[in-house]
């Protein structure tokens, strides 16, 4: 329900009018321009060659990602993008501006993330130095990467001497300062536990239960130093979990200034962390959601309801054989959260994975889409393979051998992604199909970004063992908008956690800086609002990491601010920012 | 040697009708408990009266009951196999056996759901070979209709059905808990894709019980209406009533 409904341009309302078929035209609002963007590179799965192989291959189909940020300062967004097979070069599409990239990754020293002993799963970038340039972390089967922006486009592994180099086997990383010591700390996600998935010296590594495996990789913490380097504080901070991980998200959920961890867990109990303020984290997943026994794959928070607090979504497993259904947790206050999934409509997507909320028609209310699927190969069902496996009496699952070979078979393929439109934070509506983003490739994550610096927001679908999307947003109505970039300087200089508070035509609206949510996708780190039709902005408060607050008058709509913490002055971004 | 059997067998057969008494006074007593909310007390003496007649379907179904109110899912499987165990040749025991997996599967994750599920069906076999009663084909047939089409079980619960059906015909009478095999039955041929079956054998239970809603319901429904009514009556995450109480009050 948009305030002041969409309005159609009087060139496409004459093509209905001249009855063209451009109704349908005028109706879709996203236009598919991945090959004449530069960006069509397939993504291949890991195929492994080790004795479980065959068995590994239903279970790795894995590890397409994509994570935005503009890492040359430019002033458009750019993005890294993996691929996953044994030759496999991870891509740096540079924006060169006008809606087509360049992959640059190979010059800039960071293709390299595939070999017989690592596979990509996931990016993330975060300026772990503050200096001011985006830096990158490449989550990987086997050991992760992360690469020093050295400025002038070009990169340096410093994997080793930020103490980093070792088996992880993670699929998800987020950064965010959970210390608020003024650097962004890294918590990587790991799905498999620290051993040689390329030659395992055992065949017990798969979960040992569909429902409540503790077998897996959990989550590691690397506080930052201050100097380059990292150290494991996971147990000192209070996260011991061994679960089977595949997605991590924060957020400040209890309003008290900092921020707190949600983990997704595939076959067992996610988990909610409360940050206690003092360094540690406490594990507040009884008293908040409960345990559960579901397949989490994707956590992302924002408040979609403009209520002043942040909720959560995660996807889960949902077919005709596993009603799982996804969750909505919505925030009732005082870290009390209820599960508003079936209310909204957002219960059932389908094989979940990333979710990622964002405003795309500009109306002020967040709209989510939704990755579906997981394996569509042949027209044979994998499902009663695998059934027929969980019915057998005192099997041991964590041995691989015990576990049915997907051959060509699909296992919940072919379905379609969801656009949910938010209306007016109470129900969501699928728009998918409607604005052409319903395609059935076996999508994973997503990157949101306005690579076009129009005031719309585009998305970068990310398909496992195929090609990716780029869609630009050719949304047409007249709804206005404003965008930050915001730089810490007392605080993480990626200003990651900050919230902003934007009040307009009586409302108010909160965004804040995340540090790569949703399952392996990371946004753009400028903060959106829509704005619909009100173009009067009375006030920003913005809530820096550590602890300052600074409030901007004198914003107008349709620009996009540049905010550096303590610093009175903003600046309208150089880079163009009018819509073409 | 004769006599000293046939003193046996006096002495079982009067020791047997003090526990058929004792089954009674003790199902009494956890009645009584239940309705109190002491579900220890309830559950203790619920299960000393099945011990007494394992194959009782009053005692079983009105133990279960008290089970899902107090949640204690886990001591009723326990309890029904050590039961079955004993009296192997109880068949509405087994009935409740299968039906203790059936009551747990709500408050568990959807893979174990399967697995209790499967082995609910194992137990309605096993009730089936003893006794093919009316009760035992109807709950094995109409468990089979809670499986994913792509299973394939469909045929079988369709089967177990229609002996349902000519059973409950050939035996006459009209008993409220036969519109139940309309109804399924009548699903069963939805599942299979055979829409006028399925609506014709509706339109049968909907003669014979005519204020039935469930029937009216799916008579009054075509193409993604129906299915999604039909989904929901069987999800899974939706506690089936398994009280059959019906069975010994009509």
């Amino acid at each position: 329900m948009k305030t002041g409904g969409p309005k159609i341009s009087a060139a496409a309302a004459l093509l209905v009018t001249a009855g063209l078929g451009a109704a349908v035209l005028s109706e879709r609002w996203f236009e598919d321009i991945t090959v004449k963007a530069g960006v069509a590179m397939k993504h291949t799965n890991r195929v492994f060659e080790n004795p479980y192989a065959h068995i590994m291959a239903g279970y790795t189909a894995l590890g397409a990602s994509v994570a935005v940020a503009d890492y040359d300062g430019d002033g458009f967004d750019d993005m890294f993008v993996t691929d996953s097979s044994a030759s496999g070069k991870n891509h740096l599409y540079h924006n060169n501006g006008n809606l087509t990239f360049t992959d640059v990754g190979e010059a800039a020293g960071v293709a390299n993330g595939n070999d017989p002993k690592n596979a990509s799963a996931d990016s993330l970038w975060f300026d772990f130095n503050n200096d001011g340039r985006p830096d990158l972390f490449v989550a990987r089967f086997g050991q992760n990467q992360l690469f020093e922006n050295l400025g002038s486009g070009k990169f340096k592994e410093v994997t080793i001497a930020a103490g980093l180099k070792r088996y992880m086997n993670s699929i998800t990383a987020i950064a965010f300062d959970y210390d608020r010591d003024g650097y962004a700390d890294l918590f990587a996600g790991n799905y498999f536990q620290p051993v040689d998935l390329f030659n395992p010296a055992t065949p017990r590594f798969f979960p040992e239960s569909f429902e409540t495996a503790n077998n897996g990789g959990g989550v590691t913490v690397f506080r930052n130093n201050g100097n380059s380097t990292f150290t494991d504080v996971s147990l000192k901070v209070g996260i011991k979990i061994s679960g089977w991980t595949l997605d991590l998200g924060h957020g400040d959920l209890d309003n008290d200034g900092d921020e707190d961890l949600y983990v997704a867990a595939d076959f067992g109990t996610d988990r909610l962390f409360a940050n206690n303020g003092d360094g540690t984290f406490t594990d507040k997943t009884e008293s908040t959601l409960g345990i559960d026994t579901k397949k989490g794959m994707n956590v992302d928070i924002a408040d979609f309801d403009n209520d002043g607090m942040l909720d959560i979504y995660v996807t889960n497993i949902t077919d005709d054989y596993m009603r799982e259904g996804n969750f909505l947790w919505h925030n009732d206050g005082n870290m009390a959260f209820s599960d508003v999934a079936r209310e909204t409509g957002t219960y059932d997507t389908g094989w979940g994975w990333g979710a990622k909320f964002f405003d795309y028609d500009n109306d002020g209310w967040l709209d989510l889409y939704v990755m579906n699927g997981w394996v569509s190969a042949g027209k044979d069902s994998y499902v009663p393979d695998i059934f027929a496996m969980v019915i057998k009496p005192g099997l041991d699952f964590a041995d691989a051998r015990n576990w049915p070979p997907m051959g060509s078979k699909s296992l919940s393929g072919y379905q379609k992604k969801r656009l949910f439109h938010n209306e007016r934070g109470q129900i969501f509506k699928d728009q998918a199909a409607r604005h052409g983003l319903d395609s059935t490739r076996d999508g994973r994550g997503m990157g949101v970004a306005d690579f076009d610096n129009d005031g719309r927001l585009d998305i970068f679908v990310a398909n496992a063992n195929g090609e990716p999307y780029l869609y630009r947003n050719t949304i047409p109505t007249a709804a206005r908008w404003v965008s930050f970039l915001l730089e810490g300087t007392k605080s993480n200089r990626g200003a990651i956690g900050t919230q902003l508070r934007l009040t307009s035509g009586g409302k108010t609206h909160l965004r804040y800086v995340s540090g790569g949510n949703s399952f392996a996708g990371q946004s753009s780190a400028r903060v959106h609002f829509g704005l619909a039709d009100t173009a009067a902005i009375d006030k920003v408060e913005i809530r820096w990491p550590s602890g300052a607050t600074q409030t901007l008058a004198g914003i107008t709509a349709d620009k996009i601010y540049k905010v550096v913490e303590g610093d009175s002055k903003k600046a309208v971004l150089t880079a163009k920012a009018s819509r073409k | 040697m004769k006599k000293l059997i046939g003193c046996l067998a006096i002495a079982g057969l009067a020791a047997g009708a003090a526990v058929a008494a004792s089954g009674e006074a003790d199902y009494q007593a956890g009645m009584k408990a239940l309705a109190s909310k002491d579900f220890s007390n309830a559950l203790g003496r619920l299960e000393a009266a099945l011990a007494a007649e394992p194959d009782s379907i009053r005692f079983g179904s009105e133990y279960r009951q008290a089970v899902i109110q107090a949640k204690e899912y886990d001591r009723c499987i326990k309890f029904f196999e050590k039961l079955t165990a004993d009296s192997p040749a109880a068949s509405n025991g087994f009935l409740n056996y299968g039906f203790a997996y059936v009551d747990k599967i709500p408050a568990s994750g959807a893979i174990t759901q399967v697995i209790l599920a499967n082995t609910a069906l194992s137990f309605f076999t096993k009730s089936i070979d003893i006794k093919p009663s009316w009760i035992a084909l109807y709950t094995r047939g109409n468990s089979y209709l809670y499986w994913p089409k792509i299973f394939g079980r469909a045929h079988l619960g369709v089967a177990d059905l229609e002996k349902a059906m000519a059973m409950q015909k050939s035996q006459g009478g009209k008993k409220s808990y036969h519109s139940r095999a309309f109804v399924s039955l009548g699903d069963g041929y939805w599942k299979m894709e055979n829409i006028e079956k399925a609506k014709a054998t509706w339109k049968e239970g909907l003669a014979l019980f005519p204020d039935h809603s469930g029937l009216k319901a799916r008579l009054s429904k075509d193409g993604d209406d129906l299915k999604s009514y039909i989904d929901d009556v069987l999800d899974p995450n939706k506690r089936v009533d398994t009280n059959l109480i019906e069975i010994w009050t009509n």
